[in-house]
């Protein structure tokens, strides 16, 4: 009888060492991928990469724009890591962004100048929340409630969102259109009194609100009875109906709590460095690098902050690599590659893969079947 | 029966096979002959299952030899082990629910060409059936078949490629014992046509009655074997056992109080909408075990759905302690004094991917000290939950890893430990002992027993008639949703239960 | 809406549709396996780019379309490895298929010292099948004069359905997805049954891909399928895992698309409607349709594959 090749066997607890190692060699493996690539087509890698590097981290200015970038993704990524641990599968955040935008821009125009700061700006951040909860009720509240599947109602709403914003401002004349460019259209900025202040160069307290949003969320999730209901619940459902909990009352919580993360990435984006409803800068596949963000966070809120940040840096290495004629495309298909290593190497997380031990000596070989 | 190497149709030759780091098989010995019933006698958890899943190609042992016709062999899947002429009957049947019986049959088959008829197939189903005498509706999905009939379509299966080993794990378990009758005489009619059967059970006056020679496993090692004609019951439950052991019984000297669980009438659905409870009454008194026995699926799992809260009956009432709690929510249930042990430990009990203390605190959670306000108590969790797992005496936990990593035995040592620390009016219990150990089997009888001596009113749900003759003090029959008859434990017999499974009326009652 | 405009918009549908077809009925082959594969919209992609730069670079349509075949399916194999093999979540890796496609599609067709970007296809497809048999009123023009991809999409779904439903291994593959335990040990390769079927959905993809780079919009531009590959999973679902309903599930899609275009030539006051709010038809709906024919008691009736999106592995316990 042959032994076997491999024994797969779970680990239960993965080390921490092993947890950080993966998340590392996965970004490791993909710019190794993305090499090949760059190579294939006649480029020189190593020059790419230094110069992303560079752009990103090589220069305080470099550094303030890297962490602009990061901020929305620390929250699409917090929106798709809560929503994923709990087996909701909002694919959504792209949309729930766009209308978190859509919403903040909104009540900042609306607001107008007279308002004080103190109270524009906590409002328009607001919206945004409420914006992105509304635009993911449309998928939870039937998901909930009769059973249809969020994968494709979260998915399509990203392109009705995405059609809504351009409407609003290249095929309408709405608030949200300056109207003193008529003939080239764009986002009517939002006044300065709804703005985030900057604090280092660019960047805002955009950035430091996001991070405590995702301290927050991993507080409720982690310390509150809500968050252990929530749980429970994304862990098996049966035995939160078993428990008394309220299964779908939790789900869509934790949907909303998702949808408005997703919204407050797109409230702080305009009111922040964007300040308008500005469909070439908001327009980026945010809401779908959040999913990678929380692959390779593997669904921790706070280890969210780091990974968006290196998301980050990578989307604002993107623009400066035309510079030197290689697509910006380059960093969509890092960031793919790395998601996907990201994704095999849960395997080896919550699995060791050795060889079987040998049997003691006086057993009978195993190699006499082994032809056969 | 020779005895010549020539007539081995299978030898396994210290085999090991571990999941997780527990060995589950670790230096097995097993010979089978050709045209003989050979019964595979062990506790549960002896490692049965494994050794025949091995035989069969499900899993592949980590070490050892495996000869098949007195060839050493590999079969490195189902398929390998079936194109050879093994096949087996699984305890949880290996049929596609969605597809029709004669689908099933032809399913992998590698004889079928490219193109399939549905008629051509259904003929031969009905054809085969008719030979062997195990009648199905071949155009029927396995779905709409009661479990009786799908046991016969599993074994058509393997009539229907001609195969040579046939094993059964436990097929009795979901049989009246009347039905069993029949199986055995189907078992020894194939063993005449010079297939070999391997039964597996722990059972033994039904290894007794049936076998031609028994092997005995005992926590996943070989401990014995014998021609069954020699072989001295009382022997073979010592080396099943390790020891001479009694499992405990309830105590008749008990007082038992009054009403505390009052069911009238109860009406509830099933998963496709069929009524599955169609007007049940009975009651349970404190310090009292009401056993309901009955084949599974004819509305054990729906009654207690109904009695926990889990769904809501579409009539009648459920009263605990004088109170009605028809239409309660779950929690508010649990509030009133339910606990509730179901039947699949990991897939409703528990959540396998939390911790042990998490689990135990399951149901505490909502009320101080578990919480306060929309707080959680951390600390609380850890410490009740420590003092749990020392006084309940779970073993394998280590702080940080889901329960799901637990051996069964802990697991429902757990699961019973929350249950009860609940101090509950009701306890409602399935198949408590399903799949234990027998170590784990006394610890659990012994808390359900406690129970019953604490002055609880326990409903016990289980298939196994013998335990339930131990446990109980009144036994009720489910047939089809209905009482089919209710008697003192005293005096009722495995016999007269079976009967009453099957549908048949009992005048007397 | 007068009859000609009508016809017109019937015929351009079935071309905007044939992607669709092609697409989910790969997914529905792929989902009958058991397994859910979100990287359809990944697969398109580099089914386009390959598709295209083989018939750059060959100025062979058939070569395209076989070189996209080959892309799709192979690019699949990431997703097979990840979730058949390494077991992960199936939607998280169909997920970092599509976006890694995406990206990698993009990177493809502006990376070099040539770009494709921009470039026209040096052959594209041509109508067949004039003339004749096409005066035939109302059915006549919506039948013939397509091109030859459209006539293969046809029997793509008659091969799946026979496929499917009337062969060996159309049983064992709906057998693994409604319960891959009981269908291995009857013998069935689970593993294997899911490979093969990832890959054919690949190599659908793959053709759908190379339909909108060749066939559409026959010149290279960056993600030239729109939503596509998203809206064949919808399809799928719409067509409750048959073929011949995804058929003309594909169809209406294709009218909601053709539906913008219509109006801009039928003059005012329906020219005026902004194109951004027509774009979003499809999307309406497909989420309507969603929850209209998937809610509640419904659902039980569609059909979907037990084990639908659930990894297996044999030795669980």
């Amino acid at each position: 009888m042959t032994t076997r090749r491999f024994i797969v066997e779970p680990r239960g607890l993965a080390s921490a060492r092993l947890t950080l190692a993966v998340p590392l060699i996965a970004v490791l493996l993909a710019l190794v991928v993305g090499a090949v690539f760059l190579a294939v087509t006649g480029n020189n890698p190593w020059d790419v990469y230094v110069k992303m590097a560079d752009t990103s981290f090589g220069s305080s200015r470099g550094i303030s724009e890297t962490l602009i970038s990061a901020t929305p993704l620390i929250l699409t990524g917090v929106a798709a890591a809560v929503a994923f641990k709990m087996l909701v599968w909002n694919i959504g955040a792209e949309g729930q962004f766009l209308m978190g935008a859509v919403f903040a821009a909104g009540l900042g125009i609306a607001l107008g100048d007279g308002t004080p700061s103190a109270l524009a700006i906590p409002l328009v951040i607001i919206a945004g929340a409420i914006g992105g909860a509304f635009w993911a009720s449309i998928s939870a509240v039937p998901k909930v409630y009769l059973g249809t599947n969020e994968i494709i109602t979260t998915l399509m709403l990203n392109f009705i969102a995405l059609n809504f914003m351009n409407y609003l401002i290249f095929g309408s004349s709405s608030p949200w259109r300056d109207p003193l460019v008529p003939q080239f259209p764009s986002g009517r900025p939002i006044p300065e009194s709804a703005r985030i202040p900057e604090f280092f160069n660019r960047l805002d307290y955009g950035f430091i609100i996001a991070a405590l949003l995702a301290v927050l969320a991993w507080f409720l999730i982690s310390k509150t009875k809500w968050g252990f209901e929530v749980r429970v619940v994304g862990d098996s459902a049966d035995t939160a109906r078993y428990a008394g909990i309220s299964v779908p009352r939790k789900f869509l919580g934790v949907f909303l709590m998702s949808g408005a993360f997703a919204g407050l990435a797109g409230s702080l984006y305009v009111a922040g460095p964007v300040g308008a409803l500005d469909p070439r800068s908001l327009d980026l596949g945010l809401g779908f690098t959040g999913i990678i963000v929380a692959a390779l966070a593997r669904l921790n809120p706070v280890a969210v902050i780091p990974v968006a940040i290196l998301m980050g840096a990578l989307n604002n290495a993107g623009p400066a690599l035309q510079s030197i004629q290689i697509p910006a495309a380059t960093v969509t298909m890092l960031q793919g590659a790395i998601l996907i290593f990201a994704v095999a190497g849960e395997f080896f997380i919550a699995n060791r893969v050795r060889k079987p031990e040998k049997k003691p000596a006086g057993a009978p070989a195993a190699e006499g079947a082994g032809a056969a | 029966m020779a005895d010549h190497a020539d007539t081995l149709a299978v030898e396994f030759r210290n085999i090991d096979k571990a999941f997780y780091g527990v060995k589950a098989n670790d230096n097995v010995n097993f010979e089978l002959r050709r045209g003989e019933v050979h019964a595979l006698l062990g506790e549960n958890g002896a490692g049965k299952s494994t050794l025949c899943s091995i035989l069969a190609g499900l899993y592949r042992p980590d070490a050892g030899e495996f000869l098949y016709e007195g060839k050493p062999t590999v079969f490195k899947t189902p398929k390998d082990a079936l194109a050879a002429g093994v096949g087996m009957v699984y305890q949880h049947f290996r049929l596609v629910s969605n597809l029709t019986v004669a689908e099933n049959l032809a399913l992998g088959h590698p004889k079928l060409g490219i193109r399939i008829s549905q008629s051509e197939l259904e003929e031969e189903a009905r054809q085969l059936g008719d030979e062997y005498g195990l009648p199905v509706d071949p155009s029927a999905r396995v779905w709409q078949l009661s479990v009786g009939e799908q046991q016969r379509v599993e074994i058509l299966k393997l009539l229907y490629r001609n195969a040579k080993v046939l094993i059964l794990d436990e097929p009795t378990a979901v049989l009246t014992p009347q039905e069993a009758q029949q199986l055995f005489k189907t078992m020894r009619q194939m063993a005449e046509e010079g297939r070999s059967v391997i039964f597996v059970s722990h059972k033994l006056h039904e290894v007794k009655q049936v076998s031609d020679r028994v092997t005995v496993l005992r926590q996943g090692t070989t401990v014995g074997g014998a021609d069954t004609a020699d072989a001295e019951p009382r022997d073979l439950a010592r080396m099943m056992v390790g020891r001479d052991l009694e499992l405990p019984t309830r105590d008749e000297n008990l007082d038992i109080g009054g009403p505390m669980l009052t069911v009238d009438s109860l009406r509830v659905d099933g998963d496709r909408g069929l009524e599955a409870v169609r007007g049940v009454t009975f009651e349970v008194n404190a310090g009292e075990v009401l056993g309901i026995c009955g084949v599974s699926g004819n509305g054990q799992r729906e009654l207690a759905y109904g009695l926990v809260g889990l769904r809501i009956p579409t009539s009648g009432t459920v009263h605990l302690d004088g109170e009605d709690v028809t239409n309660l929510t779950v929690a508010d249930r649990i509030d009133k004094g339910f606990a509730y042990v179901p039947q699949s430990r990991l897939g409703m009990g528990l959540a396998p991917g939390l911790t042990t203390e998490d689990n135990l605190g399951l149901k505490a959670y909502r009320k101080p000290p578990y919480s306060n306000g929309p707080m959680l108590a951390a600390g609380v969790f850890k410490e009740k939950g420590g003092q749990w797992i020392t006084e309940y005496d779970i073993r394998g936990v280590r702080p940080g890893l889901p329960i799901r990593l637990l051996s069964g035995g802990n697991l429902q040592k757990a699961l019973l430990a929350r249950e009860v620390e609940l101090q509950p009016k009701a306890l409602i219990a399935r198949s408590p002992t399903r799949g234990l150990d027998v170590g784990a089997t006394e610890a659990v009888r012994n808390l359900v027993l406690a129970e019953r001596a604490k002055g609880t009113a326990v409903l016990l749900i289980s298939e196994d008639l013998d335990e339930l003759l131990a446990l109980s003090d009144r036994v009720l029959v489910l047939y089809e949703g209905q009482v089919a008859g209710r008697m003192p434990a005293d005096e009722a017999t495995p016999e007269r239960l079976g009967l009453l499974m099957a549908g048949q009326k009992e005048e007397a009652i | 809406m007068n009859e000609s405009t009508l016809i017109l918009t019937l015929f351009a549908a079935i071309g905007l549709g044939t992607p669709l077809v092609f697409g989910t009925i790969g997914e529905i082959i792929t989902e009958r396996a058991g397994n859910l594969n979100l990287g359809v919209q990944g697969m398109m992609l580099v089914g386009a780019v390959a598709g295209f730069w083989a018939t750059y670079n060959t100025e062979s349509l058939l070569l395209g379309v076989i070189i996209a075949m080959i892309a799709g399916s192979l690019f699949s194999v990431i997703h097979a490895f990840a979730s058949v093999t390494l077991r992960v979540s199936q939607i998280v890796s169909g997920l970092a298929l599509t976006i890694f496609g995406t990206g990698l599609s993009s990177f493809l067709g502006e990376a070099g010292s040539e770009p494709l970007v921009g470039e026209p296809s040096k052959a594209t497809f041509e109508p067949i099948l004039e003339g004749g048999l096409a005066d035939i009123p109302v059915i006549g023009p919506l039948i013939f004069g397509h091109d030859i991809l459209v006539y293969i999409s046809w029997l793509t779904v008659a091969a799946a359905s026979f496929y499917l439903f009337r062969t060996r291994m159309g049983l064992s593959l709906r057998a693994v997805g409604e319960d891959p335990a009981s269908a291995e040990s009857a013998g069935v390769n689970v593993s294997r049954v899911r490979y093969i079927h990832i890959m054919i959905g690949g190599a659908l993809s793959g053709i759908a891909g190379a339909y909108y780079s060749l066939a559409l919009v026959p010149t290279w531009q960056n993600e030239p399928i729109g939503a596509a590959g998203w809206i064949a999973i919808a399809l799928v679902i719409l067509a409750s895992w048959r073929p011949w309903r995804a058929l003309f599930a594909a169809y209406l899609f294709g009218a909601a698309e053709r539906v913008q275009f219509t109006l801009q030539t039928m003059g005012e006051p329906w020219s005026n409607v902004p194109s951004s709010l027509l774009a979003m038809l499809p999307f309406i709906l497909a989420i309507i349709a969603m929850i209209v024919l998937t809610s509640g008691k419904r659902a039980r009736f569609l059909g979907a594959p037990a084990a639908l999106g659930l990894p297996y592995f044999r030795e669980q316990r």
